[in-house]
């Protein structure tokens, strides 16, 4: 069983060269429970990238706490695996390297490595890649690997941090398919930070609305499609009627930030 | 010619020794043309046949052999010593923070100003040229070791923290390999100014080495002897780099990919 609590979690950047020190996030009550696919949507900088770098324990809340299976979060750990926006794959690491490094961590002998490394690889749709540096893979393929290292960890939680937000609209599309597949089939806890509202409905079970400026959950939305879901949902008039929704609470939060801007 | 456009490999050797050409065809017209006097210049023609006379008749080869190994045996050195606190330092604040001061003061006492006092302490053997060679590369490898560590892309470390790194881990299997390639470039270019150094070295109490030749040429006013020495010294240099870079391709195949 997986339940993450995030009680009143709030995070404060200090003042610098005497500018009045940034409210990133204001104390936030966030409950997730076993196999949750729960997304987090926002404009920039509305504190969602900080709230699940705080999950990852890369960041330290000013106040609350976050605690995950009724362990308390103090810093970064396996048991929260996560896919960054940027390419974080390891360049002197073949894929295969990448994939198995949490594992080759643990000390896990070099032949089971492999084996699970190789499953994950299929899984992600990578066969024949296995001993390609990261350098000679696109950005979409750079990503399937991320995400493959996080999961071979066999995280309690997903953790994404918008990992599609510098792929192409076709990649991408593809990309929440495929990520959606694994969640579909192996059943994941996945918290999923997004500026997309569209990925935010295709993938989430429920969407988090946060407001920009101080960061806050502004509103919960329950996305009650079936599953499996295909990338032809997207036209449904249910689809459709939840964008329309949050296309809404988004402008508003947009608008906020472009007149302070 | 526009700005930023490619050569081809084949231009690029030929536009490289189209330089030497050019070189050598103003040194003749200088010196066949007595432009410069003999006493000043010798021509190629005299350079070479010096070269000769030195190869085969004083035992340069035993010279250049002399000099290679104690810039060899100075860097290895340094290297060893270095390395290892680079990465410290560049690894952990406060260790930066203890020994960064020191190092950034040292690193700029001339390598030449220590001869007379290593003479004193070591005295005029092995050794001292050693030291000389040590003292100029140490503190320059350890300081930009340390800023390439420190720079370390921190999103790679981050990653790696949530794949459940240990610290240790941290250092073994992200900061030294996303390091490692910069560490060899940095060694490739101590290695050049290790050579200014030996060269020095060589010039006060030593009896042999090419330094040696240097100055015992300019007692005899032999230009040409000068001349074919510093053309040696940039030779084995460019082997070396030519050398240090095929290394480090083969060494670190996920940069050329």
């Amino acid at each position: 069983m997986t339940i993450l609590k995030i009680e009143q979690v709030s995070r404060t950047f200090p003042a610098r060269h005497g500018n009045a020190p940034t409210r990133a996030l204001e104390p936030t009550d966030l409950v997730i429970g076993n196999n949750d696919f729960v997304t987090i949507l926002g404009p920039s900088g509305c504190g969602k990238s900080t709230l699940l770098r705080i999950v990852a324990g890369l960041d330290r809340p000013t106040g609350g706490r976050v605690v995950l299976d009724g362990r308390e979060v103090t810093g970064p750990g396996a048991d929260r695996g996560m896919v960054f926006q940027s390419y974080t794959l390891f360049p002197w690491l073949t894929v295969r390297e990448n994939i198995a490094f949490g594992l080759r961590e643990r000390g896990v002998p070099e032949a089971e490595r492999n084996k699970i490394a190789d499953a994950f690889i299929r899984q992600v749709g990578l066969s024949g890649f296995e001993n390609h540096w990261p350098k000679q893979l696109s950005g979409g393929m750079q990503q399937r690997t991320a995400i493959a290292r996080a999961l071979a960890n066999d995280p309690k939680i997903l953790l994404l941090d918008e990992p599609f937000g510098a792929l192409d609209n076709q990649t991408r599309a593809l990309m929440q398919e495929m990520l959606l597949g694994i969640w579909e089939r192996d059943q994941k806890t996945v918290l999923f930070v997004t500026h997309d509202i569209e990925e935010a409905i295709f993938l989430g079970s429920r969407v988090i609305v946060m407001s920009a400026r101080p960061g806050r959950i502004k509103a919960e939305i329950n996305v009650d499609l079936p599953h499996p879901r295909s990338y032809k949902i997207k036209t449904t008039p249910e689809f459709v009627q939840l964008k329309e929704r949050l296309v809404e609470e988004i402008r508003t939060e947009a608008l906020k930030v472009a007149e302070h801007a | 010619m526009r700005p930023l456009d490619p050569v081809t490999s084949r231009q690029r050797v030929a536009y490289g020794l189209a330089f030497f050409v050019v070189f050598v065809a103003l040194w003749s017209w200088a010196t066949f043309g007595g432009h410069v006097s003999k006493v000043f210049l010798a021509n190629p023609l005299t350079m070479v046949q010096e070269g000769v006379d030195l190869i085969v008749k004083q035992g340069f080869l035993f010279d250049i052999g002399m000099t290679i190994w104690r810039v060899v045996g100075g860097f290895v050195l340094a290297a060893i010593i270095a390395v290892p606190f680079g990465v410290l330092m560049g690894a952990y604040k406060p260790v930066e923070a203890f020994l960064e001061p020191f190092v950034s003061f040292a690193r700029y006492l001339p390598a030449s100003a220590f001869i007379p006092l290593l003479i004193l302490w070591a005295g005029i053997g092995e050794l001292q040229k050693l030291l000389v060679i040590f003292i100029g590369s140490v503190f320059q490898i350890i300081l930009m070791i340390a800023v390439t560590v420190g720079t370390t892309r921190r999103d790679l470390v981050e990653a790696a923290y949530t794949l459940g790194a240990s610290d240790r881990g941290i250092i073994r299997r992200v900061l030294l390999p996303s390091s490692a390639p910069e560490i060899a470039e940095i060694l490739r270019l101590v290695l050049g100014w290790a050579w200014t150094y030996v060269i020095v070295a060589e010039l006060i109490g030593s009896s042999s080495g090419i330094g040696h030749m240097i100055t015992d040429s300019q007692a005899l006013l032999n230009t040409g002897q000068i001349i074919f020495g510093i053309i040696v010294i940039g030779l084995i240099g460019l082997m070396s780099d030519f050398l240090f870079k095929a290394f480090n391709a083969w060494l670190f195949p996920w940069r050329l990919a």
